[in-house]
């Protein structure tokens, strides 16, 4: 369940997100399109409290960000960012620990999870993905894909409401292998929400359940992804999908 | 046209006259040979008028060659002068490779304590309170101290000795009465400690096989004595007594000849006792950097704007100014505003306060090498910023600077050798010291280069082990079921 009301940020002097506003119920999986600089990595960022806006509120799980708390270290901010999992594009793994390691570390040392426990259950979780015979390898020892995976599996170490996933098809494009696309439409049944920033419409087709157009630093519409695809109502999302079917 | 006249004179007279190159130290040199206070560009002493009047004799023009006393009887075989005239002393092991002429001054040796420090009358006095006695190196002072199981500290030069009898660093200096007068009778912190002693002889150095030249000078010493030319040397400047009438006469004159102190088993001693001088200061001054660099790379990197100036300014600094400089400064330089430290502890914190400065730069570099996602990362995972930094940044910093840091630490390790110029008992000042006094540079140097490898060996396999086992755990050669 995410809810977001009038989010507004600058960062060093441009607006990048202006009066945002959007819903997103349970059991849901969003894909946000648009061109390239228009504030979707920035949406995101707010999404999961890593970045400070100057208007407006996100509640996401029930627990609600202020912009003034935005910016601070206040509790809430440290409670807010747990409520969220993101894999940033360019994944960032941790390259001083093993796959197991990257995946099981805050659950051990933020959550104090037994560390036998949390292993079994990452062992489980990589299984499922079949890259478990690869845990007590390094990330730089593993594909593009693998990376993503683990990636994947860290960000939901820590059992978020919502998971974030920016620009995924940078690398190799597995959210479209089956495994992978089954484990998020099974976070999304099991009551989560998943939010997928893309500039490719083909991808998101295939995964989203609702897509979100974002023009210059604005929410466009927002629909089912087969109504908005078949019968956008904005020019400007008409242009970008008219543009987006040559790639 | 005067001028080209004159200088055209004056290279005729050079060719026409055979020239008598002599070498002496004239660094802290008075009152033997030093420049001149009131003409710095020549010099003055003694032993100057002595060469120039000995030469005069000989029928030959006297030509300074201003060299080091350490080095002193290398130079001279090294053919760079012909003869040495330094206030030098003949002793047994230089007996065995040059010659020595006739006596043209007998000294003694005398204590020097400070005012208000009565516990000290005689040199016995510092054997049974085992008060270590300064003095120079390779000098007859220090053979007699060597010789008679004393504790002591060798100077490179009288100055920084009676300067640290001074400041309390030493409590008492051993010296000819030369330079005992001119460097501390005059000092009102000071006071002789008993009577001269241990009569003891300069003469002029010659290398092995000159015999035709120490024929020669012999016959002109007998001839300045005879004719009272040295006495007039000498009375001007005050260093005239009756006990060098005895030199007149046709009978040789009684005076000491030190031994030969040098044997193996006392020299590796020494030598072992330097190298632990030598890692004490490392690891001491490595300790210092390491921890002052955090602070230093913290205030340059997010301090206010004053915390950032003062940071640069310390760093720039150090890293500007040559170690050997800061170590003068330190322990010349602090006594006057009350800090007196040990040689040994001003190396430490001399060393330890300059290698902070590169080590802030290692840790700049380390912690920038970071991508500022990571942080964002652990901090999406609910990490707070004291368990980002521990669990997540640090362990990639450390990998990153670990390398550079081993680099700097056997740099640091090398650099205890600048500790040499503060009178530390360390490995090169060991070296230096018992190789002059022995002649033996390659003997001792062998032992001496075994030495530093026998430490720095260790410490480079340690560091390389480290780093491979760092750089396994980042390219998973231990890691099981690999198919990738």
């Amino acid at each position: 369940m995410i809810t977001i009301k009038g989010l507004t940020t600058t960062v060093q002097g441009t607006k990048l997100l202006n009066n945002v506003n959007l819903e997103l119920k349970p059991g849901r999986i969003l894909g946000i399109i648009g061109p390239s600089g228009n504030g979707k990595t920035t949406l995101l960022m707010c999404l999961c409290g890593l970045l400070p806006f100057e208007n407006g509120t996100i509640t996401v799980g029930g627990k609600t960000l202020r912009a003034e708390e935005s910016g601070s270290r206040s509790e809430t901010i440290w409670e807010f960012r747990k409520k969220s999992g993101i894999v940033f594009q360019h994944l960032h793994l941790f390259p001083h620990l093993t796959v197991l390691g990257n995946i099981i570390e805050a659950p051990v040392h933020v959550n104090r999870t037994p560390k036998a426990e949390a292993e079994r259950q990452a062992i489980d979780l990589l299984a499922k993905l079949g890259i478990e015979q690869h845990r007590n390898k390094y990330p730089e020892e593993l594909s593009g894909g693998e990376q993503q995976r683990v990636a994947i599996l860290r960000a939901l170490s820590m059992n978020p409401e919502v998971l974030l996933l920016d620009e995924p098809t940078s690398a190799l494009d597995p959210i479209r292998s089956g495994d992978v696309r089954k484990l998020l439409q099974e976070f999304a049944a099991s009551g989560h929400t998943v939010v997928i920033v893309s500039h490719s419409v083909r991808f998101l087709k295939g995964i989203a359940d609702e897509l979100a157009f974002m023009g210059k630093s604005e929410m466009i519409e927002m629909n089912s992804t087969q109504e908005l695809l078949e019968n956008p109502r904005d020019e400007r999302t008409r242009e970008f999908l008219s543009y987006s079917e040559l790639n | 046209m005067f001028l080209c006249t004159l200088l055209v004179i004056h290279s005729l007279t050079a060719l026409a006259t055979p020239s008598l190159r002599w070498g002496a130290d004239p660094s802290g040199g008075a009152p033997y040979v030093f420049a001149d206070p009131a003409n710095p560009q020549s010099y003055t002493g003694f032993d100057y008028e002595f060469a120039e009047a000995l030469a005069r004799e000989m029928g030959m023009t006297a030509q300074f060659v201003p060299t080091d006393w350490e080095s002193i009887v290398a130079s001279l075989n090294r053919k760079e002068f012909d003869v040495i005239i330094n206030g030098f002393e003949p002793t047994e092991d230089r007996a065995r490779e040059m010659l020595f002429s006739k006596p043209y001054y007998l000294f003694r040796l005398q204590l020097t304590v400070r005012k208000n420090d009565t516990r000290i009358s005689s040199i016995a006095d510092c054997k049974k309170l085992g008060i270590p006695v300064g003095t120079l190196v390779n000098c007859s002072a220090s053979r007699l101290l060597d010789e008679g199981g004393y504790k002591s500290v060798g100077y490179q030069d009288p100055v920084g000795a009676y300067q640290d009898l001074e400041n309390g660093r030493v409590d008492a200096v051993l010296m000819d009465v030369a330079g005992e007068m001119f460097y501390a009778r005059k000092n009102p912190n000071l006071r002789p400690a008993g009577e001269p002693f241990n009569t003891g002889a300069y003469v002029v150095g010659i290398r092995k096989g000159d015999t035709e030249l120490k024929k020669r000078i012999d016959a002109a010493i007998v001839r300045l004595s005879d004719d009272g030319a040295t006495e007039r040397i000498f009375r001007k400047w005050d260093l005239w007594n009756d006990e060098q009438l005895t030199l007149r006469s046709a009978e040789p004159a009684k005076y000491e000849v030190a031994k030969s102190t040098f044997n193996w088993s006392e020299g590796l001693i020494k030598l072992t006792k330097a190298a632990l001088v030598t890692v004490l200061i490392a690891f001491g001054a490595m300790l210092i950097a390491v921890i002052l660099g955090i602070p230093l790379a913290l205030g340059q990197s997010n301090g206010g704007t004053a915390v950032k100036v003062l940071c640069t300014v310390y760093i720039e600094f150090f890293r500007g100014t040559p170690v050997l400089v800061q170590l003068l400064f330190l322990y010349f330089g602090l006594p006057v505003v009350g800090i007196t430290l040990p040689g040994w502890l001003t190396a430490v914190v001399g060393l330890g306060l300059n290698y902070a400065a590169y080590e802030s730069q290692v840790y700049r570099m380390a912690f920038e090498a970071v991508p500022s996602r990571q942080w964002q990362v652990a901090y999406s995972l609910g990490m707070r910023p004291v368990q980002a930094f521990r669990r997540i940044i640090f362990p990639q910093a450390f990998r990153t600077a670990l390398p550079p840091m081993t680099n700097d630490f056997v740099s640091l390790f090398k650099d205890t050798s600048t500790a040499f110029a503060i009178a530390v008992w360390e490995l090169a000042t060991a070296y230096r010291e018992l190789a002059n006094a022995t002649q033996s540079y390659l003997g001792i140097g062998l032992v001496v280069c075994c030495y530093y490898l026998a430490m720095s060996l260790p410490l480079a396999h340690y560091a390389h082990k480290l780093e491979q086992r760092l750089q396994r755990k980042s390219t998973g050669i231990l890691s099981s079921g690999s198919n990738t």
